[in-house]
């Protein structure tokens, strides 16, 4: 090895980074772990599991919303036609 | 889980591994950009991204191996990415105020810029070679690139640098 070889090792030797990298960095990857602890596949089939149930659930609300307006006009229909047979029933003599 | 579990379960023990590693990884994005901030910025990184994929490392070695191709990986393209700022051309670096002596200071740093002006792939090279101290199939290996050109980036670098350092008046042949 001659003496440029030997400088060369001499200025590209290893440095050290600030002394808070490893703090920082420590810091960083506990930030971040709730998310990143997570697979993309397992986020991907998450999502589809949170969009499917809001899914279902909102057609089951819709359809609890349809149901108690059906049986209000039921018993709406019903009561009127109570009350005609009643009227028909005082105007027979 | 805590991280001491996961080191238990796992054998990954993050803070032991940068503890070994940081040099390695910022020394690797310093050389190659010669920039401080920018190389703390890769090395944290570098260190997130092993962190996020600690499941798919098999062992220290491994860790070691992986860090420094990600480090170069990395460092290589924060430099693409700055390619259009203005750079310092080699000859514009400026002239060492004395001859230098082994290990001079000045003659480091002369060094250090004028590797920093080598285009990206020999410039990696040599910073695998001179600082981390590979072979040329490792750093082909490393680099993805056939061992033939790792040994034509060293043999002419190493000429373009002696040409300069001896124009300048650094070092008699």
């Amino acid at each position: 090895m001659d003496w440029l070889e030997d400088e060369l090792k001499q200025a590209l030797r290893r440095k050290e980074p600030s002394p808070d990298f490893e703090a920082r960095v420590i810091a960083a990857a506990g930030r971040r772990r709730p998310v990143l602890s997570m697979p993309p596949w397992r986020a991907a089939a998450a999502a589809v599991l949170v969009i499917t149930g809001a899914g279902a659930g909102y057609r089951h609300h819709q359809g609890q919303i349809a149901k108690e307006q059906v049986m209000q006009a039921m018993r709406l229909t019903g009561s009127k036609l109570n009350r005609i047979q009643m009227q028909m029933k005082a105007v027979r003599p | 889980m805590t991280e001491l579990e996961g080191v238990v379960q796992t054998g990954f023990d993050f803070a032991a591994l940068m503890r070994e590693h940081r040099a390695m990884v910022f020394s690797v994005a310093y050389h190659f950009l010669h920039d401080r901030d920018t190389a703390e910025e890769i090395a944290q990184d570098v260190f997130l991204s092993l962190h996020r994929n600690r499941g798919a490392i098999q062992s220290a070695a491994h860790a070691g191996f992986w860090l420094r191709k990600v480090a170069v990986q990395r460092a290589i393209d924060a430099s693409r990415k700055r390619m259009r700022r203005p750079q310092v051309a080699m000859d514009d670096v400026p002239e060492p105020v004395a001859r230098g002596a082994p290990a001079d200071p000045m003659l480091g740093e002369t060094l250090r810029r004028l590797i920093a002006t080598l285009p990206e792939a020999p410039r990696m090279v040599m910073i695998l070679r001179y600082q981390e101290d590979l072979d040329p199939s490792e750093i082909a290996n490393l680099m993805a690139i056939p061992v033939g050109t790792v040994k034509s980036h060293l043999q002419r670098s190493l000429a373009l640098l002696r040409e300069k350092l001896v124009r300048r008046g650094v070092r008699e042949e």
